[in-house]
Order: structure tokens, then sequence, then C-alpha cells
């Protein structure tokens, strides 16, 4: 899912500062999933922006929902409306909620409550993970399922690096050396052929180096 | 001396002291009880100083006697999470206090109360 992580107070209080109602707008997606942008952290977020801004002697009048969803139209339609009632929006879901509040919605200010870090794993509670960069081009059927891009710190496709020491990453010793881990994953399962051949220097442009990425699906669309 | 507020968020199992209890505290109690401590949300105690507490209470019940497991050690990072974002608009964490009590042991808990109402004082006086 997409992690993202509550943007601090005082950012959010500035990009909110000429306005007396603002929305704040949860979705039930991943945000809501990994803590940072569902319903209870909506009634947080509206809570700490009324408390400061009342403390700074003008309050601020806060609307509370939570949309199934903010990545898709049909589920941001009742915004329309509802935003009506208030100068701005800040939108708890991750960039691409805002991105389409922005884009079906231009007169719309809307500003983001959480920042959007990483797609990761939730390992434990409380505990997220990157495991994915979306590079658009895996490699994972190579790495027995383990991704150096995401988890490497140099990104590097033929590794270790020299840097790799008893199993763990030079950059964070805390974080295990994914090319060890793949080397010894490949090893135990007698699969080590697979690394026999170099990876060639990577095509980024799958990876949004060619500009925002785009899929169309011809046989999924109506009309 | 101003009028001061405190707030008082805590488990019904925790303590049921009562009007007669909060009459030694020269301020206003603002006391709200809940299920279960761990039920009590972050926006809960930001919601109570919007309410005008100068400084809030969050009481749980003794950590091996929740008798939902591990309420009150979820109220006590309630707590944590209420005081970055205190901090984070400019007030003073330690305005937000956790404290695990007796269950039902009214002298403890209003000790605590009491050392809220003091923090509450002090900020009141820097301010």
């Amino acid at each position: 899912m997409i992690i993202a992580e509550r943007r601090p107070i005082p950012k959010v209080l500035k990009a909110i500062e000429p306005y007396e109602r603002v929305l704040v707008l949860g979705c039930r997606g991943c945000v809501a999933v990994c803590s940072a942008g569902g319903d209870r952290e909506v009634e947080t977020m509206a809570a700490a922006l009324r408390l400061a801004r009342k403390l700074s002697g003008r309050p601020l009048k806060t609307g509370e929902a939570t949309f199934i969803r903010q990545c898709d139209p049909e589920y941001l339609a009742p915004l329309k409306d509802m935003a009506r009632e208030y100068e701005a929006v800040v939108s708890m879901a991750c960039g691409v909620g805002v991105n389409l509040i922005a884009d079906l919605f231009p007169e719309i200010r809307v500003y983001p409550g959480v920042d959007t870090t990483f797609y990761g794993a939730n390992p434990a509670l409380g505990e997220w993970q990157e495991k994915c960069r979306g590079c658009g081009d895996c490699i994972l059927d190579v790495t027995g399922g383990l991704c150096p891009i995401a988890r490497c710190a140099k990104n590097l496709l033929n590794g270790p690096c020299g840097g790799s020491q008893g199993g763990r990453c030079e950059i964070r010793p805390e974080v295990p050396c994914v090319w060890h881990q793949i080397y010894e994953r490949l090893s135990a399962r007698g699969e080590l052929d697979r690394l026999m051949n170099f990876f060639p220097a990577k095509d980024w442009r799958p990876a949004g180096h060619g500009g925002p990425r785009e899929r169309v699906r011809e046989d999924l669309k109506m009309g | 001396m101003a009028n001061i507020t405190i707030g008082v968020l805590c488990c019904h199992y925790t303590n049921q002291a009562g009007e007669e209890d909060f009459r030694g505290i020269p301020g206003e109690v603002i006391l709200k009880r809940y299920p279960c401590s761990g039920h009590i949300e972050v926006a809960d105690i930001l919601k109570t100083f919007e309410e005008g507490a100068e400084a809030v209470l969050v009481a749980g019940c003794e950590k091996d006697r929740c008798h939902n497991l591990s309420g009150s050690l979820r109220a006590e990072k309630k707590v944590l999470g209420a005081r970055k974002i205190l901090e984070e608009i400019g007030l003073e964490p330690e305005r937000v206090r956790f404290a695990f009590l007796p269950r039902l042991d009214t002298g403890p808990f209003m000790e605590e109360v009491r050392r809220t109402f003091e923090t509450a004082l002090n900020m009141k006086s820097k301010s």
C-alpha cells in the first residue's frame, strides 16, 4: 500500500493561513490502513488546527469527512457540493488524492495533510517498510522475490557492493543487505545460476523518468 | 486568582470520583469518562484543550489490571501523540500527563488530579 505520515501541523497551518472555514478530508484507502489519513486522523488534524488557530486568536471552523477513496472520480464526486461551504480542503489522502481533487475541481483550493512516503508493507503493528519502488520493470523473478531497487540503498542491479559487511548495509547497518539476502535465498534453493547473467544498465523510463506514467486498458474503457 | 480549568480523561473502571472529591480543587474540572482508557484518542485530548483546559490528565488502570489487557498502555501512547502535537503548535507538552492508577482508589487518583492542577497553575502563571 501507499504509506504516508501526518504532515507537521505548522506546515498545514501555513497553507490554510488565509482561511476561516476548512474541510479536513480523509481517505479510507491506504492512508487509513497506515493510520495517517483515515477517520481518526481527520479528527486529530481538525482538532489540532482548531486549537492552534484558537490560540493565535483567529478561530478556525472545520468540517470533517472521509471518503472511501480519493483516487477515483466517482468517490470524489460529492466533494464538489460539499466544498462550497469551505474556503479550502486539507486532504489527508496520499498525493494521488490531492492531485485528483486539483485536476477535477480547479475551483477548490486543496492542500496536503500528509506527506506521502513510499510503497510499503506492514510487517508489525506500527511498522512500515519500503518493498517496491514502482519502477515499472520488475526483476523479482530473478532475485528470489526480493527487490534491490527498493531495498538496496544504491539501487544496485548487480550487488552486493563492497560496503556490504556481515550481511548488513553500509549505509544503515540496521538494515539487512538485500543482495546478501538474495544470494542466500537463491543459494539455499540451488538457483544461483539465476545470477550468472549481469543485469545491463537499467532503463529508467518505465520508472517515471520519461515523465508521468499512464496506463490505458482499451478493453475496460466504456464509451 | 484567575479561574483555572483542567481536564481529566479516564476509564470508568479506573476511578469513579464524584463532585464531592473534586470540591478540593480550586478550579473547574472537565471530566470525561470512557469505557476503557484505550478508547481515549489524541483528538479527545486536543478537544479538551479547545474547551479551555490549561492541563489534561489521562488516567488508566495499572499496567496489569486493564480488563481489556492493553487499554491503558494504548492511552499512554496517545498521550505521547498529543504531546507531540502540542509541541508543534507551541504549547508545552507537559500540559498533558498520563498516570497508571490502582482501580477505584480515589486517593492516588485525586493526587494526580491535584498535580495536574499545579501544572495548569504553573502554565497559567507563565502565560
